[in-house]
């Protein structure tokens, strides 16, 4: 069963990212979906979870984009992985702590992505941190705070991470 | 409430890290041979990947059509009449052209010049964009299967659009001249000057390494000068609409206004083969492999 909703999620990230959320971009700017389920998957799965959807939809994501490969299958690999890893240290997540959570690992998979490529020479650090980082991270938190509050109202959440934790 | 075990048996979590490992090591210590392979193995990935993709772009064009059919009508009937307006207008410099174009012919033949010609193009459909913010790209509906490979020129009728940077068998990459990673040759075609064509971080399109003595000016056109890349010489990048020039810097820059409204584009055509002559009795025309 897991091994389905895994497949649907991957199948559907793509064009969802590419057709869709173009449409719903704000100054060329929209949630990055991958990461976002990247992150909800390890926080409710586990670490391991985590980490291995994260090299599956950074994969997948990365043969319909411009970038290499490697920077999108290790940030989303690696956020999967401090997901994961931040489930099983918190005693209790709450919205706001998911909504703080997908905002400080959004900007550090935005920076991780800023130190592996090189900018064009008139774009620095700050251009990137002021036109995609952070908008996107706002972006991802927002997304990821209402996906997890859908996901607390339709799933057993306690009993998924009672489980992960285990 | 629905319920789903998300325990994973010991053995596979082992085999899993492992993988994981692996991988990584890979990347850090071979990264070009890790990224082919992982190119290589994205074919059939990517070609599978391509049939959601495709099925929501088809939903999507399908919403679409509704809309500007049914929805969006209002004003149509003045457009219409501007639209009349503008027939008669170029009707007329059509007739103007086509003196010009006879003139041209006879003038090239006598100099002996070789015609260039766009021998094979393919018409492909945009079904997507980038899937991140990094990078301007569109996705097309046609790939390796249609002989299109990176590095190829895309083009509309109105001018150029962008480069093919990646392929799978069903989609192909094009990264767009208003991104600040391509770089084309352009050429200003009233002062002949040569400079390459970049995305600014704006989105804007701009000309650098114009000459600091070149004449150029604001509503000159820009070009493909064909010297590197997909494209042959000619087609159209933008209009210059803006002139920088900096104290004491060596070269000079322009902003150019494109030719393609690249944020609309729906459906353009790859060159394949930009510069094989064309067959004898066939000068001049371009070919248009369809494969839709």
């Amino acid at each position: 069963m897991k091994a389905i909703l895994y497949t649907i999620l991957i199948l559907s990230v793509v064009p969802l990212q590419s057709i869709v959320l173009p449409h719903a971009s704000v100054w060329n700017v929209m949630p990055d979906m991958g990461l976002v389920a990247v992150c909800l998957v390890g926080l409710l799965a586990g670490e391991l979870d985590g980490v291995l959807m994260g090299l599956a939809v950074g994969w997948a994501m990365s043969l319909f984009s411009a970038g290499d490969a490697m920077t999108s299958i290790v940030t989303k690999g690696m956020a999967g992985l401090l997901a994961g890893l931040a489930g099983r240290q918190m005693a209790q997540i709450t919205p706001m702590v998911l909504v703080a959570g997908l905002f400080v690992v959004s900007c550090l998979a935005g920076l991780a992505t800023v130190g592996s490529v090189k900018l064009a020479e008139d774009r620095d650090m700050w251009w990137a941190l002021r036109t995609v980082i952070l908008p996107q991270a706002c972006f991802d938190a927002v997304a990821g705070g209402v996906l997890y509050w859908a996901a607390w109202n339709w799933f057993d959440v306690e009993r998924l991470l009672k489980e992960s934790r285990a | 409430m629905w319920m789903a075990s998300f325990r994973i048996p010991y053995n596979a979590r082992r085999l899993a890290l492992t993988v994981c490992v692996v991988l990584l090591l890979g990347f850090f210590l071979l990264p070009s041979q890790t990224q082919n392979l992982f190119q290589q193995l994205g074919g059939p990935v990517g070609w599978l990947l391509s049939w959601p993709l495709q099925g929501v772009a088809a939903i999507q064009d399908g919403i679409g059509d509704v809309w500007s059919r049914y929805v969006a009508l209002q004003g149509v009937e003045e457009e219409n009449r501007l639209l009349h307006r503008e027939i008669e207008h170029l009707k007329g410099q059509n007739n103007r052209l086509r003196e010009s174009a006879v003139a041209t012919d006879r003038l090239t033949a006598l100099l002996e010049f070789k015609t260039q010609a766009l021998s094979t193009m393919v018409a492909a459909q945009v079904i997507g964009r980038d899937t991140t913010n990094w990078y301007r790209t569109i996705v097309l509906n046609k790939g390796e299967s249609d002989g299109i490979q990176p590095e190829m020129g895309v083009i509309t009728p109105a001018g150029i659009v962008g480069r093919v940077v990646k392929t799978t068998p069903a989609t192909a990459i094009v990264l767009l001249v208003s991104d600040g990673n391509n770089a084309i040759a352009g050429l200003i075609q009233r002062t002949r000057d040569e400079g390459i064509v970049d995305g600014t971080a704006q989105g804007g399109v701009r000309l650098k390494y114009i000459p600091l003595l070149s004449t150029v000016r604001t509503g000159d056109r820009v070009v493909t000068s064909g010297l590197v890349g997909g494209f042959p010489r000619g087609l159209a990048i933008g209009t210059i609409s803006k002139i920088e020039k900096e104290e004491g810097a060596l070269f000079q820059s322009a902003e150019l206004t494109p030719e393609v409204d690249i944020s609309r584009v729906e459906e353009v055509l790859v060159i394949q083969s930009p510069y094989s002559p064309p067959p004898s009795g066939e000068a001049g025309t371009p070919g248009l492999k369809s494969k839709s």
